[in-house]
């Protein structure tokens, strides 16, 4: 494997454990700041998991991602390993505990597996320098969401996490991008990708 | 279930929006497999009964969509045209979308296109999503009584390990003639250009001169016409313009090797 690779992994599984101690802490922090994502697409993964952790009075949102691509959605099996960060300025909160956030903004950038994504064209060793300019395995991608969160209110959590998030996110990438700089009939629509997801967590 | 009815409409439908990975081969039905669906397009216009064959040449239409789209327009205005063919680099980065692009604008076409890949389109995840969306890499259709023998020349792609472009394929695809009457040979790199296996040069033009009914090899990859005899071997090679050129080739084949060669300018739509 990859040194990048081994990296990006270890830090994953760092976050994963550390979340997960933080669900099984017996004297906990009313808003335990960790959170558990899954996510169905968004360029990140047919379903990809992981979990963060809350900064900035539960408004900013950073994240690792673990996704998985099928044979039959990628050709091969991949992995892609997303670090992530939402940024969520207004929340409302409406009766119940449920808030509606009406515009979340972040950034990603992130690592596909496979031998077909050389990180660099020199890494690759078939190129001559300069020749592809640009990596296939890393990704540098922007998005905006909406999201509705529920909130348990009192003490009694009946084991149930704090905070709970649906969220749609609207995304694109570098290449995706580039390609719209230099073409006017290139629309909107159709440089961007749906992601749905889950986020939980908090006590 | 109203969220996996969404999902399922999404995924299945043209919208596209709802991507698993930029580097995707699954596309919907509609828009995979699109040589095969070009070429039964093509076979189900009868042949007219003059035994001239016309087909506009060009290559090369990396990350080029408005060009694209004045392409199209300029293409359909023209007569008696058979199919397009472009000479490779659908995509400049590999990716599903990019391929998708160019076909959302060239499905617009009155005739069928057929494609051949670039090197552009082997990057990344590229030759397993233009294997999904396009098809083979290596193939040959008959129209018109000439034999089209489309392959895979970028040899760089693959480390120059020698098996590509696949010499025993090309050979077997050359000398079996039946039913007709003249030969073109389509790819994206030439092999004058230095990311065309260098051990390969040699052995690929004997191959190609093998043949006694070539009308001429195309291929693209340098973005520019030319026309020439590099080998001194009377076998006659063009290369194409690509989009941003704003130029592209007419050629009609006709007899027995014999062809014509017009260059239409495409203005910029207004």
């Amino acid at each position: 494997m990859r040194p990048h690779f081994n990296a990006l992994l270890i830090l994953a599984l760092c976050l994963l454990a550390t979340a997960a101690q933080a669900q099984n802490d017996p004297t906990p922090d009313r808003h335990g700041p960790f959170f558990l994502t899954v996510q169905i697409g968004g360029g990140q993964g047919l379903v990809a998991v992981g979990g963060g952790f809350w900064l900035a009075d539960q408004k900013l949102e950073p994240e690792v991602l673990v996704g998985y691509v099928p044979p039959s959605v990628g050709g091969r099996a991949m992995a892609i390993f997303t670090l992530k960060t939402t940024y969520t300025p207004y929340s409302p909160s409406l009766q119940n505990g449920w808030q509606v956030s009406p515009v979340s903004i972040g950034g990603f950038v992130n690592y596909t597996t496979g031998e077909q994504f050389f990180l660099t064209n020199q890494s690759a060793g078939r190129y001559p320098k300069g020749y592809y300019w640009w990596s296939p395995a890393v990704r540098i991608g922007a998005l905006v969401g909406a999201r509705i969160t529920h909130e348990v209110v009192g003490n009694n959590l009946n084991g149930l996490p704090r905070r709970t998030t649906l969220y749609g996110e609207l995304s694109t990438n570098d290449l995706h991008l580039v390609s719209k700089f230099t073409n006017k009939s290139l629309s909107l629509p159709e440089i961007l990708t749906l992601g749905l997801g889950l986020k939980a967590g908090g006590r | 279930m109203q969220v996996s009815g969404l999902l399922g409409m999404c995924a299945l439908s043209s919208c596209g929006l709802l991507e698993f990975s930029p580097n995707q081969t699954l596309v919907p039905a509609a828009e995979r497999q699109l040589t095969t669906q070009n070429l039964i397009r093509l076979t189900s216009r009868p042949k007219q009964e003059s035994d001239t064959l016309r087909f506009v040449f060009i290559g090369d239409c990396q990350r080029f969509y408005d060009e694209a789209e004045d392409f199209v327009a300029s293409v359909n205005q023209q007569r008696k045209i058979d199919f397009v063919i472009i000479a490779g680099d659908i995509s400049d980065f590999g990716l599903v979308r990019e391929m998708r692009w160019i076909h959302h604008r060239l499905r617009k076409l009155n005739v069928p296109y057929l494609t051949v890949i670039g090197n552009h389109d082997e990057v990344g995840n590229g030759r397993a999503v233009y294997e999904s969306v396009f098809g083979p890499l290596n193939y040959s259709f008959v129209y018109g009584g000439t034999k089209f023998i489309c392959l895979d020349t970028n040899g760089r792609e693959y480390g120059f390990q020698g098996q590509v472009p696949d010499l025993g394929w090309l050979g077997k695809q050359l000398a079996d003639t039946a039913n007709t009457r003249r030969s073109i040979v389509l790819c994206h790199v030439p092999p004058t250009d230095e990311d065309f296996d260098p051990n390969l040069v040699q052995p690929y033009a004997r191959t190609i001169r093998s043949s006694r009914q070539l009308v001429f090899h195309l291929s693209g990859h340098i973005h520019r016409f030319t026309n020439g005899q590099p080998f001194h071997d009377s076998v006659q090679y063009l290369t194409a313009y690509n989009f941003r050129k704003r130029h592209y080739n007419i050629l009609s084949v006709w007899g027995r090797r014999k062809f014509n060669l017009e260059t239409v300018a495409y203005a910029p739509a207004l």
